[in-house]
């Protein structure tokens, strides 16, 4: 579960990312974050990581109080997590398969168990075939698979994707967020920042509205209309 | 960025290396200025042989004295007639006239601590005065404490500097691998784990640096020492059989130091993250 308990972010200069938000995400939820550029989306999915902290509030994830963990301790958060970024960032020098092993290799898996679950988040994502090659040798919407991939293979309980499909064309997004809705299905909570208001409609799921730091909408079934 | 770490590398500890170098012989060679400064305990003339025998036994025996050595009135003229050379021709005749004194020739084993032997040699029974060249002595010691000084100081600056630009020079390498490093660091990897290959990379650059460097000083100082000694004569240069372990052990220390501390700094602006 996910408690933002009055969180408030003041960057340098007095620049207001949240004001005294708070919400909550049950476990196994799907929820959009929508707003325009400068909203505090960003800012939410970086308190979500421990990438900053709240300069009020708190910020709680599956009990753990995010901002009162020491630094050498967000590590062990992120393993919990699976991050999805618009750019895929992934490492060009790897493999499909190495990409998705090394997620694992850092949080000292035995070799066994990497050989075995890779192929198989390999072939959940539809790249099975795609193992050897590297970033640069597969298409954008294969490139946010292998991040999917990545971001599954630890077994997280909640992914944070941001802008998923920005950089994908219609169809590959459809097919990314058909992904996505599957993981979800099978239990694992996803929050996810995008701008496209078709996603948004076509999934009928919780959208949270932001807007100068604060919350302005939080609809069960919302769509993407931020003129309201 | 590997080469031009390694050039770095190798240059810092090539100075380092020639600067250790320097240090030894400015140290030997104070030690050896140090050596040369005798005191000398003149003795009475009316004092026996047995006397002076006991005066030079008594000197011996103190506990800052390293060596000492008597000079009968006999030997001391036979000294200066040797000193003289033809002109001892002057000396003729004076032979068994008390002109001479017998005296005891002392080197210390500290001579900071001269002026208390001195004023200890000064007051046994017998000795009449005692020659202390106490201005080269002061002069020697103060001498030596800044060599000994400023070599400290200068290799913590050469390391300063030697990591500042070790630190430099990897930081390019590292900036070239920093969305890599944020990937790491986003899906969970600790500091410690991102941090680990690029220390041992940094101590690889050092070993190697410290390889290339040693094998350049060793051929270098023989030939530097063996033509600064045919200049040179009045001290003996520390010989590279004597220094070669200090001076690797600390080269390679230096090295793998400068190497693992200039990759770990330089990673540490990208672990924020």
């Amino acid at each position: 579960m996910i408690k933002f308990k009055n969180v408030s972010v003041v960057y340098d200069k007095d620049i207001i990312g949240l004001d005294n938000v708070s919400f909550k995400i049950d476990d196994g939820e799907f929820v959009f974050l929508v707003g325009k550029t400068g909203a505090g989306k960003s800012s939410a999915i970086k308190l979500l990581t421990g990438e900053i902290k709240p300069t009020e509030g708190d910020v709680i994830v599956d009990g753990i109080i995010v901002n009162s963990l020491k630094r050498s301790k967000i590590p062990y958060l992120r393993r919990a997590q699976g991050v999805v970024f618009q750019d895929f960032r992934l490492l060009p020098n790897k493999t499909v398969y190495e990409n998705v092993a090394f997620a694992m290799e850092i949080t000292g898996k035995k070799k066994k168990e990497i050989k075995r679950k890779v192929p198989k988040i390999l072939d959940i994502v539809g790249l099975g075939e795609r193992a050897g090659n590297y970033p640069n040798e597969i298409s954008g919407g294969e490139q946010q698979r292998v991040s999917i991939a990545r971001a599954l293979v630890n077994s997280p309980s909640l992914i944070i994707a941001d802008e998923p499909t920005g950089n994908l064309d219609v169809e590959t997004s459809a097919e990314v967020m058909s992904l996505f809705e599957e993981i979800n299905k099978m239990g694992t909570t996803i929050v996810m920042v995008t701008h496209s208001e078709k996603i948004v409609n076509d999934m009928q799921k919780r959208v949270i509205q932001l807007e100068n730091g604060c919350i302005v909408r939080d609809e069960e079934k919302g769509v993407y209309n931020l003129g309201i | 960025m590997t080469v031009a770490s390694f050039i770095t590398v190798s240059c810092c500890l090539f100075l380092f290396g020639v600067f250790l170098l320097f240090t030894l012989n400015m140290n030997s060679i104070s030690e050896q200025i140090e050596s040369q400064c005798e005191i000398i305990a003149r003795i009475d003339f009316d004092v026996s042989a047995q006397q002076q025998q006991d005066i030079y036994n008594t000197i011996l025996n103190l506990e800052n004295v390293k060596t000492a050595e008597l000079e009968t009135q006999e030997q001391a003229l036979t000294n200066f007639k040797k000193e003289l050379g033809d002109d001892a021709v002057v000396l003729e005749g004076l032979e068994g006239k008390r002109f001479l004194r017998s005296s005891v020739k002392i080197s210390l084993k500290d001579i900071r601590k001269s002026e208390e032997a001195v004023k200890y040699i000064q007051k046994i029974n017998g000795v009449a005065e005692v020659e202390n060249r106490q201005d080269i002595v002061s002069k020697v010691v103060k001498f030596t404490a800044a060599v000994k000084k400023g070599s400290v100081m200068a290799m913590l600056i050469l390391l300063i500097i030697a990591i500042f630009i070790i630190q430099n020079t990897i930081k390019l390498s590292v900036h070239a691998r920093g969305k890599e490093i944020q990937i790491m660091k986003f899906v969970g990897a600790t500091d410690h784990f991102i941090r680990m290959p690029f220390v041992i990379e940094g101590v690889m650059i050092g070993t190697l640096g410290f390889i290339a460097s040693f094998v350049i000083i060793t051929f270098g100082y023989n030939a530097v020492i063996s033509s600064v000694s045919s200049i040179i004569r009045l001290f003996d240069f520390v010989p590279l059989q004597a220094c070669i372990t200090p001076l690797g052990i600390s080269m390679a220390l230096f090295g793998v130091l400068m190497g693992a501390l200039g990759s770990g700094l330089s990673i540490k602006r990208h672990l924020k993250v």
